[in-house]
């Protein structure tokens, strides 16, 4: 089964998302979630009748860790992988909400 | 102070209490991130990077369970985490991961005095939950509005938090400060967080409402942003006006979320409110249910510590001590311990908890220490407290010493040396001596007394201290006193 959305409803998510969007964005931003609808509704397509599990052999991992604080060495090279960054800060969209 | 409503008020409290752990929830980052660099307390996990995997922290569960039953809750053998979908980017992953329905806490209660009444607060629950970072808003004069964009801090998202949601108990905005009160102590007891609401440790959201005239509650509002004991009550006490306004002029009160300006002393309506439905609550798969056994239960129960209620109730038994004393002694317990302790080293219980009351409270005020600073050796202060009890030093003395002893650490007797005393207490002869050298000394003092112009007593008082100082603190305030009298009547 196939959606897609139109600009109504492409601005309505906007909103729900607190996000502004320019007048020239909107058909942008519109294709690209038509383009995610259109792959959902390939894989919801597949026929799958027969596929066996995907499963694999492992042991029982822990599901609690011990509080034992670790550092973490790569933290400058996942900075520089941000889009975008302030100083020591990630810079995030403006919010149009009160905080 | 109290408040005025005709209409009967309903609050119900929130309350964010930071844990105590060494590492966040679900990552191995420091907890400890006040004045880090911004996003230095970070890794994968906990700034989101697709592919990776939260992995619950065993002490969280612990202290969680250990305040939930501290607040006589049922502790759960399972409960789960929920993802709370919100557009912000405090969260790196856009939703927090919390509990939602099966929660590690189920109901219980806290048992508080208010305005010298007891009462009974009902808990709902208590479940855990992630921490949030935080935003900075780049504009030079702190508004939102101006900038355009924001930059974000991620060192305290992820830290753990319990949530504690009471029931709707409280009726004025001096109950729900005492409960606060009352549950930060706790968890000071328990270990479980440190509680100070200046640097957000513990954080309040309250929801208050006034009942209808037909006796059905009324429309509830949440109030945020209070990060003070003091800026709670002051919301509530606002917000109990404003609903009451609203309601006498024919308004209605709106469902809403409203923000308190401390510098404004206001609450203001919050836009952009999210309901439930909007955060799209559903279980979070990348976390295996929290599953606590009967003996990991068992353990808890053994491991707690003795709680605030136990405490005074010993202390009360113990050492016969007056309400108002035990509830001071015991509001800490490292200010129990040491009393404990000095009693413990041979002084009498009534006199080591004024001695620890009034002048060893006293002294660690005036010198902006916490009673773990404290330099007066429980040991110490029985052997003073012994002292003044036999009259072997007056209690002047005493205090004088406990001064010293409080900013140096030096022995009790060189203590005593410093403050000029030789030990023992002067004779009634001396006293009568130096009382007559005193008066002979002052004579215009003395006229002014007899001609009965001394109406406030003044002058009176400069001669009996006087006396003290002359004494070096060894007469007998009381014997000194009445010798006095009675000379100033002979020359009358
Ligand atoms: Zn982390």
């Amino acid at each position: 089964m196939k959606m897609t959305v139109d600009r109504e409803v492409t601005l309505r998510m906007a909103r729900a998302a607190q996000l502004r969007i320019e007048p020239d964005q909107v058909d942008y931003m519109m294709n690209s979630i038509n383009d995610i609808l259109d792959f959902c509704a390939l894989v919801g397509d597949l026929d799958c009748a027969g596929t066996p599990d995907f499963s694999w052999k492992m042991k029982k991992l822990p599901d609690r860790r011990p509080d034992i604080a670790h550092d973490w060495s790569d933290r400058d090279e996942f900075k520089s992988s941000a889009p975008a960054i302030d100083g020591d800060f990630f810079r995030v969209p403006k919010i149009n909400a009160e905080e | 102070m109290a408040v005025v409503s005709k209409r009967p008020i309903v609050i119900g409290l929130e309350v964010h209490i930071q844990l105590n752990t060494d590492t966040k929830l679900f990552c191995s980052c420091s907890t400890d991130y006040i004045g880090h660099t911004p996003n230095s307390n970070t890794c994968p996990i906990c700034l989101a990077v697709p592919g990776t995997l939260p992995l619950l922290n065993d002490c969280a569960v612990e202290l969680g369970s250990r305040m939930g039953l501290g607040l006589h809750g049922e502790i759960q053998r399972y409960s789960n985490f929920h993802r709370k979908n919100y557009f912000y980017p405090d969260l790196a992953k856009a939703y927090q991961i919390t509990q939602y329905g099966l929660t590690i806490s189920d109901g219980g209660y806290l048992d508080i005095e208010s305005e010298g009444k007891p009462r009974r607060v009902r808990i709902h629950h208590l479940h855990l939950e992630e921490d949030a970072g935080k935003l900075v808003h780049p504009t030079a004069d702190g508004r939102l509005t101006g900038a355009a964009y924001s930059l974000v801090d991620y060192n305290r998202g992820g830290v753990p938090l319990s949530e504690i949601v009471s029931e709707p108990d409280m009726s004025s905005p001096a109950e729900a400060r005492d409960y606060v009160i009352r549950l930060r102590q706790l968890a000071r007891y328990l270990d479980v967080s440190d509680g100070e609401m200046e640097s957000g440790s513990l954080r309040v959201d309250a929801n208050i409402s006034l009942t209808n005239p037909d006796g059905s509650l009324g429309t509830r509002v949440e109030i945020k942003n209070m990060n003070s004991l003091k800026s709670l009550e002051r919301a509530l006490e606002y917000e109990i006006s404003r609903q009451n306004k609203v309601l006498d002029s024919g308004g209605r009160i709106i469902q809403e979320t409203r923000l308190w300006d401390d510098a404004e002393e206001v609450t203001r309506s919050m836009r952009n409110k999210e309901t439930a439905s909007d955060y799209r609550y559903y279980p979070e798969m990348d976390l295996a249910p929290i599953v606590i056994t009967d003996d990991q239960i068992e353990a808890f129960k053994r491991s707690m510590p003795e709680l605030p209620w136990e405490k005074r109730e010993r202390f009360e038994k113990s050492f016969g001590l007056a309400y108002e004393e035990i509830a001071i002694l015991t509001e800490r317990k490292e200010l129990a311990r040491y009393y404990e302790d000095t009693v413990e080293a041979g002084a009498p219980p009534a006199r080591a908890a004024n001695w620890v009351r009034m002048e060893v409270l006293r002294a660690l005020n005036e010198l902006g220490q916490d009673i773990t600073d404290c330099k007066v050796k429980p040991s110490a202060l029985a052997e003073l407290v012994k002292k003044v009890e036999s009259k072997e030093i007056s209690s002047t003395i005493g205090k004088e010493v406990l001064d010293v002893l409080a900013r140096e650490n030096i022995t009790l007797e060189d203590a005593i040396k410093r403050t000029g005393a030789s030990v023992g207490r002067i004779t009634s002869e001396s006293l009568d001596a130096l009382i007559d050298k005193i008066l002979g000394g002052n004579p215009d003092v003395v006229d002014t007394i007899k001609s009965g112009q001394d109406k406030k007593g003044g002058k009176l008082k400069f001669l009996q201290g006087l006396i003290m100082k002359e004494s070096k603190g060894q007469a007998d305030p009381r014997e000194a006193s009445e010798t006095l009298a009675k000379k100033l009547e002979g020359l009358c």
